[in-house]
């Protein structure tokens, strides 16, 4: 159910918490959200749901103490504490047991440290209590795979506390002061008493004034639904089918496969993650908008970026802009110098390699985007403008690529095997079919097909703009059955993505 | 009004889903009996019968005019179970493995005269052998047993290769084969309706394995399946329908060896970690199927010799999936081949 792209998720608990969290009164809809983001927690990972609990609760104290300032000792300490847990689960995981790393580890401690940040430089509103804290670190939409959003961010949804949206509700808890019964809050209860009212102009306002805050949540939900959905495509319909033939190029074998087919799985494997996690975010960026919270960008088209640096602004954007606020910048930037420089994204690019992944092989993948960068600002932007633009370019549709396979490869032997085939000067294949490249185009060259379209910056750009055309919304209900069929298809039956 | 207009999509949804609900919880026991088992509503929608259906080409408004059909149809094939299971389990072409069990209901109490056929009697030699096309040296052979030997490359250029993935692997991994020998294979070919699916290419058109071999002779046939249906019915049912393969083959392949290829392994993490994909499942239905060699016309082998460690897993430097064989692996099944060959002089 931890997983977005789960019918359970989709058919269950999603509509049952929204309907749950609209239908609790403004005032303890924090709540709601905590519960439900708790409770989504114990499902997908009951095991390490204590850490959760205990890491919430310890950042919630530190946050007390360092409200608007306080010892820098003491934020130092906090930081600490955080990173060290991060840093232990990441290596018992790996080393230990891989059950030991809690669900979404790397992304609720993040948040965190940002969070401790943020509350020291005074950005968190003082009257943010445990739930709210609480509810902003869980909240179920965010807690697998982030996007890493900011408190301030949480702040501004209109449907969770003190904003102009719930003047009314907040006109009606004033009119209610006196009854301290839950019910004098409760939308339910008043709605009773307002039809009573109706004959006043009072009553009529007030009637109107819920009008307009039940169309405004449900355009909100209908929105975020179709972000949801075109999320959901992407994910089943294009990268669970790209991962197919990444996983059909490990079963060949990384030595037999020929050179041109190594070079379709670089490719498709930078669409399958692209289309993986760009899908995941527009998902979990489609349920924050269906509660209120503002629409967080993670993925900004990032294969039409101009060089290396531009592609990792708009990739995994949430990640780079923590790097950039919470590191980069605290270490002095750009502006202290190139030798400087060089360390501060040297210390970037390692931190963000070990973030992926304990093995070595994501060390060499921070290290070898540290080079291009380096190369990018200190070699290439010297260098005429056609040539800047045309090897930046390069960079990102070439380089990006192998670095990926890097990153997709831990083992050492067989990353070095897969460079070998797609660089075959480096040495020979072992039993290697010619024709596995041409068979595996007429499989999947459709679906690639898709995916190379979709890199287009201008088609997303376009549904974002239109896409409350009735053209755009018959499509993504057909997109959203069509996955659901797909879904429906390989649930419960291990034979289907499994087949022999 | 309003609200359709404000949120088309999630009524779009709301109202599919309410539909779909409706008619899966109706026909659960009519239409969608046979996938009733493989969805637990604890963890699924109830809608997501209707789209197993879809994929076997099944409707809701399919079955409502033969319900009565279906129903007595129900009844004669009670403990046709686990081939149905099958169907269901099966890779789109559920109706058609239905179809087959059904036809062949009528003679499945008559399991031994099946078993009859793959042995000698009918396409053997009594009747076709000797007298009419004087075939004296094999007729003279007829209770004859033979021994595995090693043979050379060219053994195999009249020899036809059935089987699923691991043989398409086979075919396109093990270059000395490929260009001797023919390959019917497909992945997730399952022995439930093998001879009947439409897969072989033949120029612009498909066809099945039947039509194939009733074209076609050959000297030497390899089977290996039975990966794919190891999660539905019994070592005995499985063999039971591998033995009505054979039978067929036999029939349309009256000089053909055939040999049976006992199921590979898969790796020990593979076989610990799976519910249905064990090596203790395969070494059942391995020992079921090498109870319908002969040794005199029908041959079983076991390749995992060739590939297997002290444990009797699959090696697992040898997978990277746990279950197929890398592409530089496929030399050791040929190896094994080569060894294993049938001479008859």
């Amino acid at each position: 159910m931890i997983n977005f792209s789960d019918l359970t998720f989709i058919f269950r608990f999603l509509p049952v918490f929204i309907v749950a969290f609209y239908l609790t009164p403004c005032k303890y809809r924090k709540v709601t959200l905590l519960l439900g983001s708790l409770l989504f927690y114990a499902v997908g990972d009951l095991k390490m749901f204590p850490v959760l609990l205990g890491a919430v609760i310890i950042n919630f104290l530190f946050s007390r103490a360092l409200k608007g300032g306080g010892s820098k000792f003491l934020l130092g300490f906090a930081i600490c504490l955080d990173v060290l847990m991060l840093v232990e689960f990441k290596l018992l995981g790996q080393f230990v047991d891989s059950t030991l790393i809690p669900i979404g580890v790397s992304f609720f401690t993040f948040k965190m440290i940002s969070f401790q940040i943020d509350n020291y430089r005074g950005k968190v509103s003082a009257d943010a209590g445990f739930v709210d804290v609480a509810a902003y670190f869980t909240m179920f939409p965010q807690i697998v795979s982030g996007p890493i959003m900011r408190y301030e961010d949480y702040a501004k949804n209109p449907f969770l506390v003190r904003n102009s949206a719930d003047a009314e509700e907040n006109f009606a808890q004033e009119q209610t002061q006196d009854q301290q019964s839950e019910t004098s809050v409760d939308n339910e209860g008043k709605e009773k008493d307002e039809i009573l009212d109706l004959d006043t102009k009072e009553g009529m306002d007030k009637l109107e004034n819920k009008h307009e805050i039940f169309s405004k949540i449900f355009s909100h939900i209908e929105d975020g639904l179709r972000f949801f959905v075109l999320g959901l495509g992407l994910k089943v319909l294009l990268a669970d089918h790209l991962a197919m033939l990444w996983n059909d190029i490990g079963t060949i074998g990384y030595e037999s496969i020929s050179t041109p087919l190594a070079w379709l799985g670089a490719v498709c494997y930078s669409m399958q993650l692209y289309f993986d996690f760009w899908g995941y975010s527009l998902m979990a960026a489609g349920i924050g908008v269906m509660l209120g919270f503002p629409f967080i960008t993670n993925f900004d088209q990032p294969y039409s970026s101009k060089n290396v640096s531009e592609f990792y602004r708009r990739w995994h954007a949430t990640l780079g802009s923590w790097f950039r606020d919470y590191i980069y910048f605290p270490m002095g930037g750009s502006r202290k110098g190139s030798f400087r420089t060089v360390l501060n994204l040297l210390t970037v690019w390692l931190i963000t390699g070990f973030w992926h992944g304990v093995t070595l092989n994501f060390i060499i993948w921070g290290l070898s985007i540290f080079v291009i960068i380096l190369c990018e600002r200190f070699i290439l932007s010297k260098c005429p403008k056609f040539i800047n633009a045309i090897f930046g370019r390069i960079n990102v549709l070439v380089l990006i690529p192998l670095t990926w396979v890097v990153f997709a490869i831990s083992n050492g032997n067989m990353l070095l095997d897969y460079f070998k085939r797609l660089f075959p000067f480096w040495g020979e294949g072992v039993s290697v079919n010619q024709g596995d490249f041409i068979k595996n185009i007429e499989i999947y060259g459709i679906i690639l097909g898709f995916g190379l379209v979709l890199l287009i910056p201008q088609v997303y750009r376009f549904f974002e703009k239109h896409r409350k055309n009735p053209v755009f919304t018959i499509g993504l209900l057909v997109l959203f059955w069509a996955c659901i069929y797909s879904l429906s298809n390989a649930a419960g039956n291990p034979f289907m993505y499994f087949k022999f | 009004m309003k609200l359709l207009k404000t949120c088309p999509i999630l009524i779009g949804i709301v109202v599919v889903t309410i539909a779909l609900t409706a008619a899966s919880y109706a026909l659960e026991d009519t239409t969608y009996a046979e996938y009733k088992d493989e969805v637990d509503p604890a963890n699924l929608p109830h809608f997501v019968l209707v789209f197993k259906g879809l994929t076997d080409g099944i409707y809701p408004w399919s079955n409502l005019g033969d319900q009565y059909l279906a129903d007595a149809g129900n009844m004669d094939g009670a403990d046709n179970q686990n081939p149905d299971g099958a169907s269901a389990l099966g890779s789109g072409d559920g109706a058609d493995a239905t179809q087959i069990v059904d036809g062949e209901s009528a003679t499945a109490g008559d399991k031994t005269a099946m078993i009859d056929i793959s042995g000698n009697s009918i396409s053997g030699n009594s009747i076709s052998g000797n007298s009419i096309s004087g075939n004296s040296v094999s007729g003279n052979d007829a209770d004859r047993t033979y021994e595995f030997q090693p043979v050379d490359e060219d053994y195999f250029t009249d020899a036809l290769f059935i089987g699923d993935s691991r043989t398409v692997g086979l075919s396109e991994y093990c270059e000395p084969l490929d260009s001797r020998a023919t390959f019917y294979a497909k992945v997730s070919l399952t022995i439930y309706g093998v001879m009947d699916k439409d897969f072989i290419k033949d120029g612009e058109s498909k066809t099945s394995i039947a039509k194939a071999l009733s074209e076609r002779q050959f000297g030497k046939i390899y089977i290996m399946l039975g990966l794919n249906e190891i999660g539905t019915g019994t070592p005995e049912s499985f063999a039971e329908e591998y033995g009505k393969v054979i039978a067929r083959i036999r029939e349309l392949q009256p000089d053909a060896i055939i040999y049976i290829q006992g199921i590979m392994h898969v790796t020990a993490n593979k076989s610990d970690h799976d519910k249905y994909f064990t090596n203790d499942n395969i070494n059942k239905r391995n020992e079921a199927l090498s109870l319908l060699a002969d040794n005199k016309t029908v041959f079983y082998m076991d390749m995992n010799e060739a590939v297997d460690d002290e444990n009797g897993n699959l090696l697992k430097e040898l997978s990277f999936d746990d279950v197929h064989l890398k592409a530089s692996s496929y030399e050791r099944w040929y190896q094994f081949l080569l060894g294993h060959g049938i001479v008859r002089d």
